[in-house]
């Protein structure tokens, strides 16, 4: 079995969706087979589509179930969540452009209500979790709400020129929100750069490079919001990386190395 | 004509993605060992297929071709380098029949002579025109990929097209189809074959069920490791080779060398000195990394156990089988070296006690959160207010470390003694990096 079949060649699949020809290949079919076995299956369809998919893609044999300790995988989360109840309604909702009011639990365990526009679902493959992002109508500001704090929400229909207003201003928000950091390969670790490119690699960047130098500058564009996470990888490299361009980040990063020293004793 | 392999796309694309413009052409293909006008060669084809798979994609003059690909994460719509598994090269001929006979079996089940008929009159005259054994072949071919079936009956055997998938589910399903195959494929490895499905699906729906706002599923993933699906490319040749116990050959450049591809001369004497070394192993199992979202091969050499980066590897060929019961007790080996392995360290065991500190009192506890989900089969053994005691076996101190090390001054290496000394000396390392600010 191979990925490069002649059947997923460009040209064949640009004819057929002009023609509207739908085809699955036995490799398709196959993954299918494996994803309908995790339990997230049970969660993203109804019993009776479940019954009709169980039946289309009967369970594989034990032999081949065995077969799957082949592949493993390491340093990953626990799988908290995949699929969540809420997604199919929310995901409705979003495409179709409605408005909700949103009940949901905040921090200290009280519940908040407020009327909002919700704009995307995203999942954090740290955090093993959905969360919606949405805006919050009266506040004007963008939200983001874990789905398992959310407690109910109801419709309430908006115009589409309301909509296309307020899908306006969350663009506005998120590129306003967005901010720029470079970090510094330490020329003295560039052996191991791919190991540092492959890090940053899930980040909105661009590399530099100064061949004189030998020196690899990491351009990175992020929200602040996901500061925490990015200083989480500069950390996991230790002294392999340098920021030094963003003030923030490099504020945190001295009083990381500070407080460390300090709990060993070694201020 | 020596069999496509792709090498060179996927090394070229995965230093495109990695560095994203920082070289220049000359310093790109000397990178990959490969000459400029290969370079120049090998980014004409690519863009052709990204233009043609992505036909809604603006394609400015003199576009960089790191542009074309950049990640953005609000606009990305699906991973950019699957069409990396869409370039499989054709002649116009044979793709042009292909599509021609699932078009017409799309409609209806039909025989060899009557496809043949039919492919006569639709053929366009500038192409060579299909004989009987032709189709005949196509037909055993999409038959094999699965993707048309010969229907039970009496001669002459008829061909449906295999997409009972469509035909089963409503419109509403195929919609919770759709959010699923995207789901999985963003959350689970392997995941190619789903990107593919979903592909074809998202397809399917806008010219038969369409619907507002489907032309972007509002899913968005946070944070995905851009090239791995690349390394699938490799995938399945090696699950092959380990589940029917085929050594295999292959030439390997270490991540750590500065080259990462060499063309493939065929003529000997032309041929230039490789960096990379030739390598001849039995394979055992692959390992997928989620913590730089990388893929391994465990083996079996006459040096013991090998590990090769998944994405070093080119020109890899099958070579002898062997014994089964060899293979077992190999396999039975690697699973108690790496029972251990916080990812593929074979190492010495050893016990890491680690303090975390847990945030003040009025915090959500996001460190205690983050070392359950993320501390593998470590045991939280003692907790008060301050924080807790974390104990792990693992084989080495390196792989764990930098896990360790993300936690800033949130946590403390107790034992053993010289990691603790390490992580001093480290901090020490990066304090005098921000002494002047």
């Amino acid at each position: 079995m191979s990925l490069f079949e002649k059947i997923f060649n460009y040209q064949i699949l640009s004819r057929l969706e002009e023609s509207g020809t739908f085809m699955i290949t036995s490799q398709e079919r196959d993954w299918l087979t494996l994803m309908l076995q995790h339990p997230a299956a049970t969660m993203a369809f109804s019993a009776e589509t479940l019954e009709t998919l169980n039946m289309l893609f009967p369970k594989p044999s034990l032999a081949e179930a065995l077969d799957e300790n082949l592949l493993i995988e390491k340093a990953r989360s626990r799988e908290v969540q995949v699929f969540h109840p809420l997604l199919p309604s929310l995901r409705g909702h979003i495409m179709h452009q409605h408005g909700l009011q949103i009940a949901y639990e905040i921090r200290n365990g009280r519940m908040q209500s407020a009327q909002g526009f919700p704009y995307k679902l995203e999942y954090s493959m740290v955090k093993r979790e959905w969360y919606l992002l949405w805006y919050h109508r009266s506040n004007r500001t963008l939200m983001n709400t874990r789905l398992s704090k959310i407690i109910s929400f109801d419709l309430e229909p908006i115009v589409k020129d309301e909509a296309d207003r307020m899908l306006a201003e969350i663009s506005r928000l998120l590129e306003s929100s967005q901010t720029e950091v470079t970090i510094e390969v330490v020329p003295r670790y560039n052996q191991e750069l791919s190991r540092i490119l492959y890090a940053f690699s899930c980040f909105e960047k661009e590399v530099s490079y100064e061949a004189e130098q030998d020196q690899y500058h990491i351009r990175i564009r992020l929200p602040m919001n996901e500061y925490e996470y990015l200083l989480s990888k500069i950390r996991f490299l230790g002294q392999r990386v340098r920021v030094i361009e963003g003030d923030y980040l490099q504020r945190r990063m001295r009083e990381a190395s500070r407080k460390a020293l300090a709990r060993y004793g070694e201020d | 004509m020596a069999k496509e392999s792709f090498d060179k796309e996927i090394q070229f694309l995965r230093m495109l993605v990695l560095t994203s413009g920082a070289y220049t052409r000359q310093q790109f293909a000397e990178r990959l060992g490969i000459s400029v006008h290969t370079y120049d060669k090998t980014v004409r084809k690519l863009k052709d297929i990204v233009t043609t798979t992505h036909h809604h994609m603006p394609q400015k003059q003199g576009q960089e071709f790191a542009d074309t690909l950049r990640f953005n994460y609000y606009d990305s719509t699906g991973p950019m380098l699957l069409f990396l598994f869409r370039a499989k090269s054709m002649k116009e001929s044979e793709s042009y029949r292909l599509s021609l006979l699932l078009e017409a079996l799309n409609e209806s089940a039909l025989t060899t002579k009557e496809l043949l008929d039919l492919c006569c009159t639709k053929f366009p005259s500038d192409l060579p025109q299909p004989d009987e054994k032709t189709i005949r072949s196509d037909l055993k071919y999409l038959e094999e990929v699965g993707v048309i079936a010969r229907t039970v009956g009496v001669r002459p055997y008829r061909y449906r097209i295999r997409n009972e998938l469509v035909q089963e589910l409503t419109s509403e399903e195929l919609y919770d189809l759709y959010a699923f195959i995207d789901v999985m494929a963003n959350t689970q490895v392997p995941s190619v074959q789903g990107f593919l499905l979903r592909d074809g699906l998202h397809k399917h729906l806008l010219h038969k069920h369409p619907a507002p706002g489907l032309d972007v599923l509002p899913f968005l993933y946070k944070y995905h490791y851009y090239s791995r699906i690349l390394d699938e490319a490799h995938l399945y040749t090696l699950l092959g080779a380990i589940r029917t116990h085929h050594k295999i050959q292959f030439l390997y450049f270490s991540p750590k060398s500065d080259k990462s591809y060499a063309s493939q001369n065929t003529n000997p004497n032309f041929e230039r000195e490789t960096t990379g070394t030739l390598q001849k192993i039995l394979p055992l199992k692959i390992v997928y990394d989620h913590q730089y979202g990388r893929w391994y091969l465990l083996a079996n050499a006459r040096e013991g156990i090998r590990k090769f980066r998944v994405e070093g590897m080119t020109q890899i060929e099958e070579h002898v089988q062997v014994h089964a019961d060899y293979f077992e007790s190999k396999r039975k080996e690697l699973e108690a070296k790496i029972q251990f392995s916080w990812l593929i360290d074979t190492g010495k065991p050893v016990e890491v006690v680690v303090r975390f500190f847990s945030p003040g009192k009025h915090e959500p506890n996001f460190v205690k959160q983050r070392v359950l989900l993320q501390g593998q089969w470590g045991q939280i053994v003692e907790e008060d207010e301050a924080g807790f005691l974390y104990k792990i076996t693992v084989n080495g101190t390196t792989e764990i470390k930098p896990w360790l090390r993300s936690f800033g001054s949130s946590c403390e290496i107790i034992e053993p003694r010289h990691l603790r000394q390490e992580m001093i000396a480290e901090w020490k390392e990066i304090a005098t990096y921000y002494e002047s600010i």
